[in-house]
């Protein structure tokens, strides 16, 4: 395997695995307000997600920008809960913001804060030559998005067939009542990580 | 349900379990040298909280091999520990086969994370390569 192989396949596997349930949850979240037929849109926000938080990775990563780990980890779990919120507020996302372009910025700002989630490993073991770690792990995480993004589109799509057996009409309310669903069980997971992560 | 919150927690907690080793093969003066990076936490935990340079030394030593083509194991020297940044810096020193032909296998911290992965930087007369080792991966040869 080549060096740059390695470094991607180490992105990928973290952001598929388990142990990143925080970053999953907070792709479910800016997800769920997306059918399968929007999946453009979706990836968009995805890859926008991805700019934000390779910024950060490489300012941190390259020493110019100092963040409290302790600080990181509280703020990450605030993102997903400002998600959830802003899927449970905004019924119309397509008619505010630039046609719902704003999402994708949304996306951006908070990839910021996970990007200094991952610095403070990579930072350590990487010292010397850290430029193709750090954009072979990148490449790694959008790649393993999307994994997650497909995945998560089949799970949703179960969820919106559930529903329509439930409702009595089918289209908007089915994703709405999805939206609501996905949003609230997210909020209130990340929304007790931020209690137990709190620095204050 | 007190499970359910703890095991989210647990997983929220989002460490990446990686190590770092770089080895050098050296043709001018036939000697191998290995530098392994590892976080201190996870080291710890894996010395049962004793990380001297001998409690070190012996669980690099049983946990990354080095053998020859024969399948004779390349016998390492401990040639000290560093600790910067929460990263404890291992260092190994041994002969060359002249032949080559080595076989590598780093299976740290494989007994504390099923999702351990332990990357290894290989430098060879000035070629660089790499290497990954997951939980089961058997010895791969040094590129």
């Amino acid at each position: 395997m080549s060096e740059l192989g390695v470094f991607v396949t180490l992105g990928f596997r973290h952001i598929v695995d388990l142990e990143a349930l925080d970053h999953i949850l907070f792709l479910v979240a800016l997800a769920a307000t997306y059918r399968v037929r929007d999946w453009r849109d979706a990836l968009w926000v995805v890859s926008a997600f991805t700019v934000g938080h390779s910024v950060t990775l490489a300012l941190a990563v390259t020493g110019a920008l100092v963040l409290s780990p302790r600080l990181v980890e509280f703020l990450i779990p605030l993102t997903i809960v400002a998600t959830c919120a802003e899927n449970l507020v905004v019924r119309e996302q397509r008619r505010i913001g630039w046609r719902g372009g704003y999402r994708p910025v949304f996306a951006a700002v908070f990839g910021l804060v996970h990007g200094a989630g991952f610095a403070s490993y990579l930072r350590s073991l990487f010292v010397d030559r850290i430029a193709l770690p750090l954009f072979g792990f990148n490449v790694g995480i959008e790649l393993g998005q999307v994994v997650v993004l497909v995945l998560g589109a089949v799970a949703l799509a179960a969820l919106d067939r559930l529903l329509a057996l439930a409702a009595t009409r089918r289209g908007a309310s089915v994703l709405r009542w999805r939206v609501i669903a996905v949003s609230a069980a997210v909020a209130l997971i990340a929304a007790r990580w931020a209690v137990e992560r709190s620095p204050f | 349900m007190r499970a359910g919150v703890a095991l989210l927690v647990a997983l929220a907690a989002h460490p990446l379990h990686t190590t770092l080793t770089q080895i050098e093969l050296r043709g001018a003066d036939g000697s191998v040298q290995l530098t392994v990076r590892a976080f201190s936490d996870d080291l710890r935990a894996a010395l049962g909280g004793d990380v001297s340079d001998s409690a070190a030394s012996r669980y690099v030593r049983s946990t990354v091999t080095l053998v020859d083509r024969t399948g004779r194991a390349v016998p390492l020297a401990w040639c000290g520990l560093r600790r910067w940044d929460g990263v404890l810096w291992l260092c190994l020193r041994g002969p060359a086969p002249a032949a080559g032909g080595l076989l590598l296998r780093v299976g740290l911290l494989f007994e504390l994370y099923a999702d351990q992965i332990n990357i290894v930087q290989t430098k060879r007369d000035g070629r660089r390569g790499a290497l990954l080792f997951t939980r089961g991966d058997p010895p791969r040869p040094v590129p």
